[in-house]
């Protein structure tokens, strides 16, 4: 009996019992979704990932007094080390002799009038000039800020393009003069639009001098430092550098820890790598349980149905039907029926994918070795889970098969 | 010699106790015989008829058919024999429900590993010798007993086997049914093929040239039908 044949009879065997097929196939297809779901989202994060954070900031690490904390002790702890500061910025543009730029940044939420106009909770940045190069951004009217608008900490600004359209809808920003809280500032540019990011926009800020934001802002507290090295391959030595900096400025006795935190884009990425990692193991468990229980449904009803097709079973061995034919009749049905809830698994993970990816600002991106393994999976869970009633119905004998009612 | 029994034995164990089903059986039958073979239940008819159909192997003695020992084959050759030599008859027809009358048919050319085309014609031919050539797409609900009965005997015809084997075939028909039933046999033996029918009713056993009877799992009489009747369709 040849292979078009068991799958015609094993087509025909689901399409009799629709319902029944559907119901034993639920946990394939939830398995199977939901591997192909999370797999698509993992793929498409790290897509996101390696287009956008790892080419922008590869060769750029960020000195701050946090760095990348990840329970509560650490914070507390982190919390009694001394503020970076502006001088610190000095320091490190002065004396990392590998690095291209160093830029200092800090960050608040404000709202921002214009006559009657106002923008709420904008995002103020505080960062010296070549923050532009970091941040990947360019003017469309106007000028970038300069070194001399920093070391005289004047009242000017460079706004995105979302400020630039909720102030003054679309009447040209240059030179006039919004109110930050108490404080006056002058627009001198207009950045290009970037869009959004995992769903948030990039062009709805306004960016001073940091020594004008610190001026502005009446307290020094902590900033951020972002060090870009003249390559890739000085990175280690630029962030060697301005750790033996940091660590005179705070007079630390060797084998004493940093007071300061030295972020890269590594530490970023070995994060990200740990979290998707762990997406993957919980689904994998998921995907784990629902397709064993999945593959015991499948097993229960084929037992069943060579229960109550013993007489066929029967028929077919008294018309010269061999062990082995029986066995691979069984076997096609059973791996027809997971492949079925295989393929209605992947429609659905595909489908939840890409709802979810026009929904939300997830990125979601349909993974073909992860269809390829869907398949494979569900495949390999038919022949699995239905050898054994296979095996049954392949042993039945002829005689009490053919009496039995 | 189309089948050689020699001194066969079938014995079983149900429980405790050994029922000895065939208790020393000889029988030959030659090709285009005619032969019903009849008994009381529990004269080893039917365990009779299930050795002689391959579908059970005796406890001892000898079952040679054209020739080939059968008592000590395997499975799969038993399976093949059924296949090639042995063409089943059954009181409750047998027909696979969710199949129509064509496919029911090509059932035994699929296991044969006949090509697709060549197992559709010889169905048909089957079928249409049957007088169902215009019922190939019914399924087996969608016909009547007599109908059901006719698609088993083209069944059981279209592989061209050595025995036609059939087991009380008019037992869940009408009487007028029946006699087309046995009206088929006889045209069918009279094409040069081997009949043996399994009944305990003299009506039908009378069209057969020869009649066994059996009691205690042993040959009681085998005698030749000098009154044997004619079947014919009414």
């Amino acid at each position: 009996m040849n292979l078009r044949e068991s799958v015609g009879i094993a087509l025909g065997a689901v399409r009799a019992n629709k319902l029944r097929s559907f119901l034993t196939l639920l946990g394939t297809i939830i398995g199977v979704a939901s591997v192909i779901a999370v797999v698509s989202f993992v793929e498409g994060l790290n897509r996101f990932v390696s287009d956008k954070l790892i080419q922008a900031g590869s060769n750029t690490f960020s000195v701050d007094k946090f760095g990348f904390i990840t329970s509560d002790e650490a914070y507390q702890d982190a919390m009694k080390r001394p503020d970076v500061t502006i001088e610190d910025a000095d320091a490190l543009r002065a004396g990392v002799r590998h690095a291209s730029l160093v830029i200092a940044q800090s960050s608040t939420r404000e709202n921002v009038r214009w006559k009657t106009e106002r923008a709420n909770g904008v995002d103020i940045r505080g960062r010296s000039p070549g923050y532009e190069i970091t941040e990947d951004l360019k003017i469309t009217d106007g000028r970038h800020l300069t070194e001399l608008d920093d070391q005289r900490r004047r009242a000017v600004c460079v706004i995105g393009p979302e400020v630039s359209e909720e102030l003054f809808h679309g009447l040209g920003a240059v030179d006039r003069e919004i109110r930050l809280g108490e404080q006056t500032f002058q627009v001198v540019g207009v950045t290009e639009a970037k869009g959004k990011l995992l769903g948030q926009t990039q062009d709805r800020f306004i960016a001073i001098p940091i020594r004008s934001f610190v001026k502005y802002k009446r307290e020094r507290g902590s900033i951020e430092i972002a060090v870009k090295s003249v390559d890739q391959a000085s990175l280690p030595v630029a962030e060697q550098e301005a750790r033996n900096i940091m660590r005179g400025r705070r007079h630390l006795a060797p084998g004493k820890p940093d007071t300061f935190a030295i972020t890269t884009s590594d530490t970023w990425l070995s994060f990200y790598n740990n979290l998707t990692g762990g997406i993957y193991v919980v689904t994998i468990g998921v995907a784990a349980i629902s397709l064993l229980v999945g593959g015991i449904v499948i097993m229960n009803i084929m037992l069943v149905s060579v229960t109550e097709r013993t007489r066929e079973i029967g028929i077919r061995k008294a018309l010269g039907a061999r062990r082995r034919d029986i066995l691979t009749q069984f076997l096609t049905e059973s791996t027809t029926l997971s492949l079925s809830g295989g393929i209605l698994g992947i429609a659905l993970g595909v489908g939840i994918a890409l709802l979810v990816g026009a929904l939300s600002p997830l990125p979601a991106a349909v993974s073909f070795p992860a269809v390829g393994l869907g398949i494979l999976m569900s495949c390999m869970i038919g022949i699995f889970f239905g050898s054994y009633p296979a095996w049954r119905a392949a042993r039945l004998d002829p005689i009490e098969a053919l009496r039995y009612e | 010699m189309l089948i050689e029994i020699r001194d066969m034995h079938r014995t079983y164990q149900v429980g405790e106790e050994e029922v000895r089903a065939l208790n020393g059986v000889d029988l030959d039958i030659e090709k285009n015989e005619y032969v019903a073979i009849m008994g009381p239940s529990g004269s080893g008819k039917s365990t009779l008829m299930n050795i002689l159909g391959c579908l059970d192997t005796p406890s001892s003695g000898s079952y040679r058919l054209k020739g080939n020992e059968i008592a000590t084959m395997g499975d799969d050759e038993l399976a093949r024999i059924r296949n090639q030599e042995i063409g089943f008859v059954f009181q409750t027809f047998n027909l696979l429900p969710r199949a129509d009358a064509l496919h029911n048919v090509e059932l035994p050319l699929v296991y044969a590993g006949m090509k697709h085309e060549e197992r559709r014609k010889r169905a048909r031919e089957a079928l249409t010798l049957v007088g169902l050539a215009d019922r190939m797409k019914h399924r087996p609900n969608e016909l009547s007993g007599g109908q059901r009965q006719r698609v088993a005997i083209a069944r059981a015809l279209v592989n061209h086997p050595s025995i036609i084997l059939a087991d009380e075939p008019t037992g869940n028909l009408d009487s007028t049914t029946g006699e087309e039933i046995m009206a088929s046999f006889e045209s069918i033996w009279r094409q040069g093929n081997t009949v043996i029918v399994v009944t305990h009713e003299p009506d039908i056993a009378q069209h057969a040239q020869r009649v066994v009877r059996m009691r205690d799992g042993k040959i009681e009489s085998d005698t030749m039908n000098a009154t044997r009747v004619t079947a014919v369709r009414s």
